[in-house]
């Protein structure tokens, strides 16, 4: 179970405080469950995200994470250029406190991404696709209770995506997803529930055609 | 799943951290572990080279090369632990993508990996120096060694209070950068402070890292003409006042130091 409680979000710009993303965020979203994040751009949907992976701090309101939650996937950055795919793979394996079975994860990820000998080249050598496929294959080696994906599964070549997306539903059914995502078709397959996020304020749907449809309408309007 | 204590969290990502900064700072360049090493030789071969130009055989009742080492190594110890650590929250903006890192943990680690190799350059410079005929063979090796830690933790101090101000105040980091260079003199590196006459020398000694660097001198042989003001409380006060002062920094500053 995750709680937020009245979250604010605004970031500081060169010109002291910008606007609120977020204003009063408060939700519960229940354990096992797959929820879709919907909004039109700077609606501050990977902001929330990152909130809720704690990897950025709202400015006002707390977050209480009672589960193992992921960090931000697909996330941009989060690999160091100068090492290996295999080095960072292996630091992400220990900062989650998995040192014994380091070798048997370390073999899943190489599996997974496909990449060939470039594993045990620098990252900053690799292309886009690769990144994205590296990404990937160490965000499936944990077992988390919640899956924070932004844009996931549109990355990589159309066999690779094929790929991704079968482990994604696999994945979606074993542990909770927080999705944000523009294509609708993943959501409505994956998610049940879902959150709109309109003008600083986020409202919550049990039905994620709520959701969309409330976020279409705002669109026309 | 339970969720792992925060202690635990906190030894898992130094770890990481540590080993992952090692890989770097030995293997990140081409023979950058050969630079480590050579660094201080140079300096020292230089300097050798000065005072052997200007005659100088002894200083303090030491030998000229022993005075030169142990100045430089010590003082190479605040250095390297400090710029270093300086950079850390810089350089590893990548990894805040995880909120088990926080930015602290990044300076800690490198300036505890600083501080062993560093120990290890030490090491092997002395050994180098012993081979070599140099009466290398410290008389209280303890006193050496609390003089040396010292050292890394005024640079651990430095580290802590700079690396928050790289990132919040940048133009006060190149400032600080300059203000290096004349440290190295000031510090006693290349001339022997006691010799300089008193309203002077009391001023250089308000400079912690000086009391450092003749402690490791003194530490080294009893008979050392060290400054009369000498006062190792001093080192470590500095030391941990400017340590605490650093963690308070990053405790107030945490969420701007990780979020851009």
């Amino acid at each position: 179970m995750i709680i937020i409680e009245d979250v604010h979000k605004r970031y500081l710009t060169e010109h002291g405080p910008g606007k609120w993303v977020l204003q009063g965020v408060s939700l519960t979203i229940p354990p096992r469950t797959n929820v879709a994040l919907v909004g039109p751009n700077g609606a501050g949907k990977s902001t929330m995200l990152r909130i809720i992976g704690g990897v950025d701090q709202p400015t006002r309101g707390r977050v209480e994470r009672q589960c193992r939650v992921s960090w931000p996937l697909g996330f941009g950055g989060g690999l160091q250029g100068s090492l290996s795919g295999r080095q960072n793979a292996k630091f992400i394996c220990r900062i989650h406190g998995h040192v014994e079975d380091i070798p048997e994860r370390i073999d899943a990820i190489r599996g997974f991404a496909e990449i060939g000998d470039a594993f045990d080249e620098p990252v900053k050598t690799y292309s886009t696709g690769m990144q994205a496929r590296l990404k990937f294959a160490i965000s499936l080696a944990f077992d988390f209770d919640v899956y924070l994906a932004d844009e996931l599964t549109s990355v990589g070549d159309a066999a690779f995506k094929r790929k991704a997306q079968k482990a994604f539903r696999d994945l979606v059914d074993r542990a909770g997803v927080i999705l944000v995502s523009h294509q609708e078709g993943i959501i409505q397959e994956v998610c049940s529930a879902g959150i709109w996020l309109h003008k600083g304020s986020a409202y919550w749907f049990d039905d994620v055609k709520d959701a969309l449809s409330h976020y279409r309408k705002s669109l026309t309007i | 799943m339970v969720n792992r204590p925060s202690a635990h969290v906190a030894l898992s990502v130094w770890k990481a951290l540590i080993l992952r900064e090692a890989l770097f700072r030995l293997f990140g360049s081409r023979a950058a572990w050969l630079w480590l090493l050579l660094e201080p030789v140079v300096h020292i071969v230089f300097l050798m080279f000065i005072f052997t130009v200007v005659r100088m055989r002894v200083v303090g009742g030491i030998d000229t090369p022993v005075w030169l080492m142990l100045g430089l190594l010590a003082f190479f110890m605040f250095r390297r632990a400090g710029t270093q650590s300086m950079q850390a929250v810089v350089a590893n903006q990548a990894l805040f993508a995880y909120r088990q890192v926080k930015p602290v943990d990044t300076v800690l680690s490198r300036a505890a990996l600083e501080g062993f190799l560093m120990l290890l350059v030490v090491i092997v410079l002395f050994a180098g120096a012993w081979l070599s005929g140099l009466a290398i063979i410290p008389t209280d090796p303890l006193a050496v060694l609390q003089a040396f830690f010292g050292m890394w933790l005024v640079g651990l101090g430095f580290g802590l209070m700079a690396s928050v101000t790289t990132v919040l105040l940048p133009e006060v980091s190149r400032t600080i950068v300059l203000v290096m260079t004349p440290l190295y003199f000031l510090s006693g590196v290349i001339f022997p402070i006691a010799r300089v006459p008193l309203p002077y020398r009391e001023w250089l000694m308000l400079n912690p890292l000086a009391h450092g660097l003749e402690a490791a001198r003194l530490g080294f042989a009893p008979y050392y003409q060290a400054v009369p003001e000498l006062s190792m409380p001093y080192l470590y006060g500095f030391a941990l006042v400017s340590v605490f002062f650093g963690l308070a920094l990053h405790v107030r500053f945490a969420v701007r130091l990780a979020s851009r």
